[in-house]
């Protein structure tokens, strides 16, 4: 201990503010926890918000170098409208994009789909594609490499309805067939990244459709080797000449604006939470005018054998920041601990810590360290400025 | 009468100090460390001006022991803080070895105080959380000098006679012990002036009388002059003169005793 107290000889400051707050230890305490519980609550709402968003966004996983191009629809002047793909325009599409997967998709709406039993199917949609093997992994049976006459049926869809590859559905379009397929598999989860909703569709070869107009094309590249705006630049380029013809949704995109979502909900929790820290700075700084009116005689005893004005201010902003340290080093692991907790629950490992998580973390130390400091300067400023001889009197 | 002042070897700030400041022509001869001339503090209740000292003399040298007496509200307290550079007057002049105090700074009064002054209050004034070894450390702590002042502040619990009481706490000394803490505390910084609020005014007699005979003892070994406010009347016996203050003005119905302290 010894060394210590040598060691500690060389910041009196320190030493007498940590006395000093020691006098009245449960109003230090309770400054103490107000610290605490700021740090503590925009630790855990930062992380915990960003585990969150985490969890979402693994829905965009698989999702990164796609696009969908839809038409843009015109008024012909004869009175109906007119922009449908054509089989020609997917050609186009696929030229200008230079060996790029380019899907045409047929989307209606008029359809109904049956059950084995009969029920009809509410929810379901029904599209016409070529390869969904190209998107989609089976979660049960297989997607045929060439496929033709069976259905691929959603992972919502099968499960709400207990459908089962080998099952036989029955499919109607309005105007175009009405026809029995056998469910050739059931699709993974895709969550609500997926810009074709493949979990509540059923999936029908395009060959079922006679000379269709295709709704819209997804366009997909390998992200880790190609971008995906490359691709959708040359195809806006070659449509949108005169007029703007078709119209490219970027699932990159869809992803940058959750995220600015998920940013902009996570500030504003994390202004909530800066709220109690506002709170302890609050506290602290009643603590300390508590405690620099108590000790005004030994303030202006201080000041009467030569402690200069800014001694004064260092030993009692010493002291409020001695308190925002110890909240911080108490605030910080329960933050942690909370996060494991968090994480565990959203993204099933205690230890998924992510930088910008505990970059909250490290916010709210340092926040909590700084409020208490500046929560003591007034006080600080206040003893200070007091004339020893009015201390005395 | 007036002895140079000694300053311990180790305290080369507060010898520099003094040295310097005698250069000042006025008092280069008599060795008066505080004088104070038609000296007049006012001070400012609501509308009124009340004048607390109404233009006084005074002077003190070292080795001096002065006692202030009077009834309250006289300016004793007034009196004692001019002279421990706690307050400027109003009008007049206080000169402190030559230099006229009103043209220090705040900073400076400090810094002055610190090396020229030893504060002793009726009340003790310790710091409860600091032993009495702290306590007495507590004028230097700042002065990242942890060693000299530690050797220093034992060799003055010593001097006081409390060099079994280094580790104790205040609340677990007598009130005569505590007010031996507080001279020595005073002392830290070699002091050319000890300046004492009623110093034995907590204190039963005898307690008392051990102050009295430590003032002595410091007078004699370390020149400090002596200035107390007090309002017993066997402390001002004590005292070789005695500054008797009504109404902000000296009386002369000691005058034969305050021959030379209060130049008239």
């Amino acid at each position: 201990m010894s060394w210590l107290r040598r060691v500690a000889a060389y910041f009196p400051t320190v030493v007498l503010a940590r006395r000093n707050l020691s006098r009245a230890t449960a109003r230090s305490l309770l400054a103490i926890a107000a610290v605490v519980i700021g740090v503590v609550a925009i630790g855990t709402i930062g992380m915990g918000g960003e585990a969150f968003k985490q969890d979402q966004m693994e829905a965009f996983e698989g999702f990164g170098g796609t696009a969908t191009v839809y038409p843009v629809y015109h008024h012909d002047g004869s009175g109906s409208i007119n922009g449908d793909f054509s089989r020609q325009n997917i050609n186009r599409m696929r030229q200008v994009t230079d060996g790029t997967t380019v899907l045409p998709i047929v989307e209606r709406w008029d359809t109904l789909v049956q059950t084995p039993t009969g029920e009809v199917i509410i929810t379901a949609q029904v599209k016409g594609l070529d390869n969904p093997g190209s998107f989609y992994d089976a979660q049960s049976g297989t997607i045929p490499d060439n496929w033709k006459r069976s259905a691929i049926v959603g992972s919502r869809i099968a499960e709400n309805n207990d459908i089962q590859p080998g099952d036989r559905i029955t499919v109607s379009v309005n105007g175009s067939f009405t026809r029995k397929f056998s469910v050739a598999a059931v699709l993974e989860p895709q969550g609500f990244a997926d810009q074709l909703r493949a979990d509540r569709t059923v999936f029908v070869p395009l060959d079922e459709f006679d000379d269709p107009e295709y709704d819209s094309a997804i366009v997909r590249v390998d992200p880790t080797t190609t971008s995906v705006d490359a691709a959708t630049e040359s195809i806006e380029s070659e449509f949108n000449t005169r007029e703007r013809n078709v119209y490219v949704q970027k699932v990159q995109e869809q992803r940058e604006g959750f995220e600015k979502t998920f940013e902009t909900i996570n500030q504003f929790l994390i202004g909530v939470g800066s709220i109690s820290l506002l709170v302890a700075a609050v506290t602290i700084a009643n603590t300390m005018l508590m405690s620099a009116i108590e000790r005004e005689r030994e303030i202006g005893v201080m000041r009467a054998v030569g402690y200069p004005k800014r001694a004064v201010v260092s030993l009692l902003v010493a002291e409020s920041s001695i308190l925002g340290i110890i909240g911080s080093m108490v605030g910080v692991p329960l933050a942690l601990g909370i996060g494991m907790v968090l994480n565990q629950v959203l993204l099933g490992d205690p230890l998924a810590f992510t930088a910008a998580g505990l970059r909250y973390v490290a916010i709210g130390a340092v926040f909590g360290i700084g409020t208490s400091l500046l929560a003591g300067v007034y006080p600080a400023w206040k003893a200070a400025k007091k004339q020893p001889v009015e201390a005395l009197d | 009468m007036a002895p140079d002042i000694s300053a311990p070897a180790e305290t080369d700030q507060p010898g520099a100090d003094r040295e310097e400041d005698r250069q000042s022509p006025r008092d280069a001869g008599n060795d008066v460390i505080i004088r104070g001339e038609s000296v007049v503090k006012e001070y400012q209740t609501g509308a009124q001006t009340v004048q607390a000292l109404k233009g006084i003399d005074f002077s003190i040298q070292p080795s001096d022991f002065v006692a202030i007496v009077g009834p309250s509200g006289s300016g004793k307290s007034t009196l004692l803080n001019l002279l421990g550079l706690l307050d400027v007057p109003t009008r007049g002049t206080v000169r402190l070895r030559g230099t006229d105090v009103s043209t220090f700074s705040d900073g400076d009064r400090t810094t002055k105080r610190k090396h020229t002054i030893g504060f002793v209050f009726q009340s003790f004034y310790l710091i409860p959380t600091l032993t009495a070894l702290e306590n007495v450390e507590m004028p230097r702590m700042l002065d990242r000098t942890p060693k000299k002042t530690r050797e220093r502040a034992k060799q003055l619990l010593r001097r006081v006679g409390l060099g079994d009481r280094l580790d104790h706490y205040p609340d677990e000394l007598s009130g005569g012990q505590k007010q031996r803490v507080a001279i020595a505390r005073s002392l830290i910084n070699d002091p050319a002036i000890l300046l004492a609020d009623e110093p034995t005014g907590n204190l039963d007699r005898e307690t008392g009388d051990d102050i009295l005979e430590l003032f002595d003892e410091l007078r004699a070994e370390e020149n400090v002059a002596v200035v107390t406010v007090t309002h017993d009347a066997y402390v001002a016996e004590e005292a070789d003169r005695v500054v008797n203050l009504v109404d902000g003005e000296i009386t002369d119905a000691d005058e034969a005793e305050s021959n030379g302290v209060v130049e008239q």
